[in-house]
């Protein structure tokens, strides 16, 4: 894949964003900053704005205001950037009637990776989903798209992941495979922020938690220093 | 020159990628299809036209014919990028978004003219005229070039619309009346054999009416999707 030149840091830092829908808002001077390699997980109730900020963060949506800062700032360009981001979100993002090889042969070629059919094996390898590749996307099970999807987002091999509730719908089987995904992709030079609702299981996995209240970042902190913060303790239902 | 490349290989993507999933599905063309037949035996037998006035409205019902079908087509192109989210994952491709207007555009043009290639020789039976003519399927061309870029742009605008279904024909035929206007004339004048300068000026227009839209998505197809 014909990657950007510049030496690409996986450190975010947001400042001052704030999104509105109809005067509402969503997200309110919402700043905060995720290192290279930082695993973080981002959790907060119903509709307090964590898809709307991953939604940002991918470039899917445009801040109302603040500024996003990727790296160390120089790399500003639209489609240069989203080079180095893969979002797995709420949807499979998956045309139905195509097989999950002519899928993901759609999305490697959008990102003009120099060897495509290594990229479609590989990631049809890495989700256990080779035996289905010829297969239509809508034969398969919600936890197979979200493999599947998993797939989708790593073909580039971006260094910065986000995940929007990716457990979501899972059974048994599923969550416990993108348990082990996660760990494989948790890499030094790696960023991850995931939105949780119920972040519990990725707390031994994760370097730091985010707590959005209100469209603000009411709490971040690496999670061995979780004990001094009785509030979100409470929040995850431990005793404080 | 490797942004000139890059383009085309995203445009061609899109493109083929329309095209496989039509082919697959089979959901856009045959509805759109037996829609527009539809239209024609009710034209046909509704209105018991004698031979005259049959073929004066040939190409009148022509245009709406193939309007309705285009717009049944756009809901189906933009329907299917909506489903599962399938524009999220467009816009996070590090990809000209301008290109996908082109190949969403051309796919929409493609599957609209093989109908009205198919519905020709049927018009000439049922009214009387002799509609396959290479003048009259060259403004056909132009015509519905035209009308499925301004389509494409205003099927991008209404995507995120609740109501998006009514919303497409509400902002589309008010839009498309100069180019539906400008069709149905130079059909008319294409089948009462009329020399090609009584009716050039339509064909400006048409030309006019495709290099703005495509212009207007070259530009803003970028912004509207983003918002």
């Amino acid at each position: 894949m014909a990657k950007q030149t510049l030496t690409f840091s996986a450190r975010i830092e947001i400042r001052g964003l704030t999104k509105r829908f109809h005067y509402h808002a969503i997200l309110d001077h919402l700043s905060l900053t995720i290192n290279e390699g930082d695993f973080c997980v981002l959790i907060g109730a119903n509709g307090a704005g964590k898809t709307t900020l991953l939604r940002i963060l991918a470039g899917l949506i445009h801040p109302t205001e603040g500024e996003i800062i990727f790296g160390s700032g120089q790399i500003t360009n639209g489609p240069n950037l989203r080079r180095h981001i893969g979002y797995v979100g709420h949807q499979s993002m998956f045309y139905q009637d195509l097989t999950a090889a002519e899928n993901l042969m759609h999305y490697a070629r959008l990102y003009r990776l120099s060897d495509v059919d290594k990229a479609i094996t590989n990631g049809l390898n890495t989700s256990g989903l080779d035996q289905y590749r010829n297969q239509p996307v809508r034969t398969f099970s919600r936890g197979m798209q979200q493999r599947l999807s998993l797939a989708r987002a790593m073909l580039h091999e971006p260094e910065i992941m986000l995940f929007d509730e990716p457990y979501t719908g899972l059974d048994q089987e599923a969550v416990q495979f993108l348990d082990k995904k996660l760990k494989a992709l948790n890499q030094p030079n790696r960023t991850i922020l995931m939105a949780a609702h119920r972040p519990h299981r990725l707390l031994p996995m994760a370097s730091h938690i985010a707590w959005l209240k209100a469209g603000k970042i009411v709490e971040h902190l690496p999670i061995s220093q979780l004990h001094k913060s009785p509030a979100l303790k409470r929040y995850l239902g431990a005793p404080a | 020159m490797s942004n000139i490349l890059n383009y085309l290989t995203t445009f061609w993507q899109m493109f083929r990628k329309d095209i496989q999933v039509e082919w697959r599905g089979r959901q856009g063309v045959p509805v759109m299809l037996v829609f527009t037949l539809l239209i024609v035996f009710l034209f046909n037998f509704a209105l018991q036209l004698s031979p005259e006035l049959q073929s004066g409205l040939a190409a009148g019902l022509l245009w709406v014919s193939l309007a309705f079908a285009s717009t049944l087509g756009l809901n189906r192109s933009i329907g299917l990028e909506r489903e599962n989210s399938g524009l999220d994952g467009l816009l996070l491709a590090p990809v000209d978004r301008s290109a996908i207007f082109f190949a969403k555009s051309l796919s929409n043009f493609c599957f609209t003219m093989l109908v009205a290639l198919i519905l020709l020789p049927i018009f000439s039976i049922f009214y009387q005229q002799n509609m396959i003519r290479l003048p009259l399927i060259g403004v056909t061309l132009l015509g519905l070039s035209s009308y499925t870029s301004l389509g494409t742009l205003l099927a991008a605008l209404s995507i995120q619309a609740r109501t998006r279904d009514v919303l497409l024909p509400v902002l589309l035929y008010p839009l498309a009346l100069p180019i539906l206007i400008a069709s149905v004339e130079a059909s008319r004048a294409v089948l009462d054999s009329q020399p090609m300068d009584h009716f050039s000026s339509w064909i400006y227009l048409l030309l006019s009416c495709t290099l703005l839209f495509n212009a207007a998505g070259l530009l803003f197809f970028e912004t509207i999707l983003e918002e």
